[in-house]
């Protein structure tokens, strides 16, 4: 049945997470995902405690009721001891202000004249402190979609939680790399008119995000969530999407399970529920109040001066839609080609260190390698095999085979796939020409590409037997 | 209708409007911007400049208290928390920005229900000051506070809360001024304020109150975290204590010696050093008298010694020197030997004490000779494995008694609070 979500009085929000390169926001440690076995191990607990307005919040309330311990290991290269909460906070990161400034400019936000770092009750224990450090950047931007603007309530700063690694009946163990790592939030307001539209919305973001340098790529590096209601029901917030595409099926069956319970007459409560593999959502925890944001007193406000703003206006990005329309405008090649060539920063990269050079060369080495061949390789293997052809080792045809033989991890010799010079080739079709004399121009083709395969230019073959046989 | 802190505001800017609550900016900060506290619960700073009005939607109402009652437990040992300042007792009004004054026990139990489950308590605001500002008198006035209570026959044990700056400078005062010690005296502090859920005060304050009631030393003592963990507090001798970190829980460590006990959460006590005096029936004494004119100085390569000259021209009674290695400080240099200054401040009856800037170990009067020259030319007293902290506070109580030099020395050298270590301990480093 089709669901009129106009009639329902749907109403849908999204906040979407992204994480930054570079340092932690209120310390020095790198913000990278370690592998690295745990070297510091401790074990802290956590109490509701009366928030600025002398409340406590609900959310944390019911998270103490659990009484559970909480387990936090790292490793010495990726924590230190602000993540333990045994040092106050450094400085607010200047380069992760500057990045959420930016994206702020694109989307036509607000900047406030002085940012209130505040602390967000989380008593989960993803936040090893008990709140999560975060601050209004930005406020009242937007984003155009195919239904109108949608409005972008706020834009802050935050840090990423500890990343959640076991889960017991008493205990919960996190491990404390993430924790820290500079998020910019976006959260719009309740402007989203459909579940396909929530899509759109999220997908205009990201993109609108990684247009900006500084800001992570890939798996797990950002994030949303999604707040619903309609008529009769309340707000729920749907957490953890395994990717945008599942994000209008987890809306539609949100909804279908809030009429549902309307129809049965249940009382449905503000809870946060977490997107499952099936698109269907569970129960994760009440829905918290605004009883959990509290001055941090560790640490000044920063102020962001008229002069930072418009300097930092002059260095704003190409908006990543720009870029690929340029890019295969350009080209005169296909959006999904320009696409992938400007969807990471390979191409930007090499276009730069082979510049004067036939950039075909690159588009081809990039676009038309196969896609599991291209998911093994990084960017220093495509620079090394395009050195070669450049440097006029190996011909435009071993390109291909050489990044193969990378991605497999084979060792290359660099003999096997010499080109062979124009003097040696044309040496060598004579021969062929006077060994059988009579045969049609492709047939002496056949014959030197059988012998010189991936070694030779196609063209220059055809080119020099045209020539010789006549 | 003139907005104020606390009230619901509509801030208009040129370009924006703004709606939430006015909140006191804190005093150090110009005063150019004005924080509001939005709907969303963020704090955001608005510049006066660009303010054109300020409209007030809703005056603010004063919450009212809900005080949780304490009830009182037929069989629970009595517990008396005094609290003296610091972070553990104080909270942010951000109504007003000041500090919440008057913290009762009904604050202490209203934060930690447990506590009335393993005491009756008693709880009273001393003074609220911030440690770093402490100072002899108020050790003296602290002291007759603790025994006040101390001689209580209901009372089982005292908590004693302050800040963990000078917690250590207390606790050996309390260890010297409270004579015929009876009771457990437990110290306990927070590194961490009691806003955030992490906490170190809860912990603490639990172990405390256990420590008081079930821990069988007449003994002043610590009792913080024992590691980053929140699993067990340690239980360390006042005089034998130091704060060895500025921020982490686990600051405070035990030097020279072992910690007398971990405490946990259930109140279970493990002894790890049974070298204290055991709680009995006698009287506390208060025997806080001290000498003001007494100085704890840290020696550096190069020290000028005129600094010296201050004191002498201000009649101090004694000095102890924080010196280097095994008691060393400039006796050979011709520019920087302190001997001739420190010649003169003993020819002054100033007494000068040696105590170890390495914290760990004993200084020795006779290994080197320039030890030889302090020692046995100059008089200079060594202080054995004392803390330079414990030593500074302990002259100056000996120096409130006399200041004979022979019986000043001998008192020095006299255990009176565990503050010397008799054997040392070959675990005990780096506790």
């Amino acid at each position: 049945m089709e669901i009129n979500y106009q009639e329902l009085g749907f109403r849908c929000g999204l906040e979407v997470h992204q994480q930054l390169h570079g340092k932690k926001l209120f310390c020095s440690c790198p913000t990278l995902n370690s592998d690295k076995n745990p070297d510091v191990h401790v074990e802290r607990k956590l109490r509701a405690v009366a928030g600025e307005t002398g409340d406590v919040d609900i959310a944390a309330e019911f998270e103490m009721s659990k009484d559970r311990k909480f387990i936090y290991e790292s490793s010495y290269e990726d924590t230190c001891l602000v993540e333990y909460d045994e040092e106050p906070p450094h400085e607010l990161n200047k380069q992760a202000i500057g990045t959420a400034i930016k994206v702020a400019l694109l989307i036509n936000a607000e900047i406030v004249d002085e940012i209130q770092i505040m602390r967000k009750t989380v008593v989960d224990g993803s936040n090893v402190s008990g709140f999560q450090r975060t601050a209004l950047v930005a406020m009242n931007g937007f984003v155009e979609t195919s239904m109108g603007k949608v409005s972008i309530q706020t834009i802050c700063l935050e840090e990423e939680a500890a990343q959640k690694i076991e889960e017991g009946n008493d205990f919960v163990r996190y491990k404390l790399d993430r924790l820290g790592i500079p998020l910019i939030e976006l959260a719009t307001s309740a402007d989203i008119k459909s579940p396909e539209h929530a899509k759109e919305v999220a997908g205009q973001i990201g993109m609108i995000l990684r247009s900006v340098e500084g800001v992570k790529r890939g798996l797990g590096t950002i994030r949303q969530d999604v707040n619903i209601s309609v008529n009769e029901g309340t707000r729920t917030e749907i957490k953890g999407f395994q990717d945008l595409k599942s994000i209008p099926k987890v809306i539609e069956y949100e909804v279908k399970r809030q009429l549902e319970a309307i129809k049965q007459g249940k009382q449905l409560k503000k809870e946060v529920r977490k997107a499952e593999p099936d698109f269907t959502t569970s129960f994760l925890r009440p829905l918290p109040g605004a009883a959990r944001l509290y001055p941090e007193t560790d640490v000044l406000p920063v102020r962001i001066g008229t002069a930072h703003i418009e300097e930092l206006r002059k260095e704003l990005p190409k908006l990543l839609t720009e870029k690929i329309d340029e890019c295969a405008k350009k080209y005169n090649i296909t959006k999904e080609i320009a696409k992938d060539l400007v969807g990471n920063g390979d191409f930007e990269y090499l276009k730069q260190k082979f510049r004067n050079k036939d950039v075909w060369v690159i588009i081809r080495a990039l676009t038309n390698t196969p896609k599991e061949i291209r998911q093994k390789l990084g960017i220093e293997d495509f620079e090394e095999v395009l050195d070669y052809y450049y440097d006029g080792k190996i011909a435009k045809e071993a390109i291909m085979d050489l990044l193969e033989k990378k991605s497999l991890g084979e060792k290359i010799k660099i003999s096997d796939f010499e080109a062979v010079s124009e003097e040696q080739l044309e040496k060598e079709i004579k021969k062929i020409i006077n060994e059988k004399p009579g045969l049609n121009a492709s047939a002496y083709m056949g014959l030197v590409m059988a012998k010189y395969r991936g070694k030779v230019d196609g063209k220059k073959v055809m080119e020099l037997v045209g020539r010789l046989i006549k | 209708m003139i907005p104020e802190y606390g009230d619901a505001v509509r801030i208009h800017t040129k370009e924006q409007i703004y709606e939430g609550i006015m909140l006191p900016r804190p005093e150090i900060f110009d005063e150019n911007y004005t924080i509001i506290k939005l709907e969303n619960g963020y704090n955001i700073g608005v510049e006066n400049n660009k303010i054109t009005k300020i409209e007030v939607i809703k005056k603010y109402e004063k919450k009212k208290e809900i005080k949780h009652r304490i009830g009182h437990k037929e069989g629970l040992p009595t517990v008396p928390i005094l609290s003296f300042g610091g972070t553990i007792s104080s909270r942010v009004d951000y109504k007003t920005g000041g500090v919440y004054a008057g913290y009762t026990a009904e604050d202490f139990i209203a934060m930690l229900p447990e506590l009335e489950d393993i005491a009756n308590l008693k709880a009273e605001k001393v003074m609220s000051i911030m440690s770093e500002d402490m100072a002899p008198e108020d050790w003296q006035s602290m002291a007759r506070r603790i025994a006040r209570d101390l001689n209580d026959d209901e009372v089982s044990g005292v908590v004693v809360t302050q800040g963990t700056d000078t917690l250590h400078f207390s606790t050996a005062a309390m260890s010297f001024f409270l004579k015929h010690l009876n009771k457990p005296v437990v110290f306990t502090a927070a590194q961490r304020s009691i806003d955030r859920g992490s906490s170190d005060a809860f912990l603490n304050l639990l172990c405390a109150v256990h420590a008081a009631s079930e821990f069988d030393g007449a003994s002043v003592v610590t009792c913080m975290h024992g590691t980053s963990d929140d699993n067990y507090c340690i239980l360390n001798r006042g005089t034998k204590v130091r704060k060895m970190h500025t921020s982490r829980r686990d600051a405070f460590r035990p030097i020279n010696e072992l910690p007398l006990a971990k405490v946990f959460e259930n109140g279970n006590v493990e002894i790890l050093n049974s070298n204290y005096s055991k709680k009995n029936d006698a009287k506390v004494i208060v025997d806080d008298k001290f000498e003001h004119k007494t100085a704890l100085l840290y020696v550096y390569p190069g020290m000028n010694s005129e600094v010296l000259d201050y004191y002498l021209k201000k009649k101090y009674k004694g000095i102890v020197i924080a010196a280097t290695g095994l008691g060393h400080v400039s006796t050979m240099s011709p520019k920087h030997s302190l001997v001739k200054k420190l010649k003169e401040l003993i020819d002054d009856n100033v007494v000068i004490v040696i105590a170890p800037q390495t914290l760990y170990g004993r200084v020795h009067p006779y290994v080197y000779s320039p030890l030889r020259k302090l020692s046995i030319e100059l008089n200079c007293i060594f202080a054995e494995d004392m803390l330079p902290e414990t030593a500074y506070v302990k002259l100056g109580w000996v120096l409130g008694h006399t200041d004979e030099f022979t019986e000043v020395k001998e008192k020095m050298l006299t255990n009176y609070a565990g503050e010397i270590s008799e054997r040392s301990d070959e675990n005990s480093f780096l506790y």
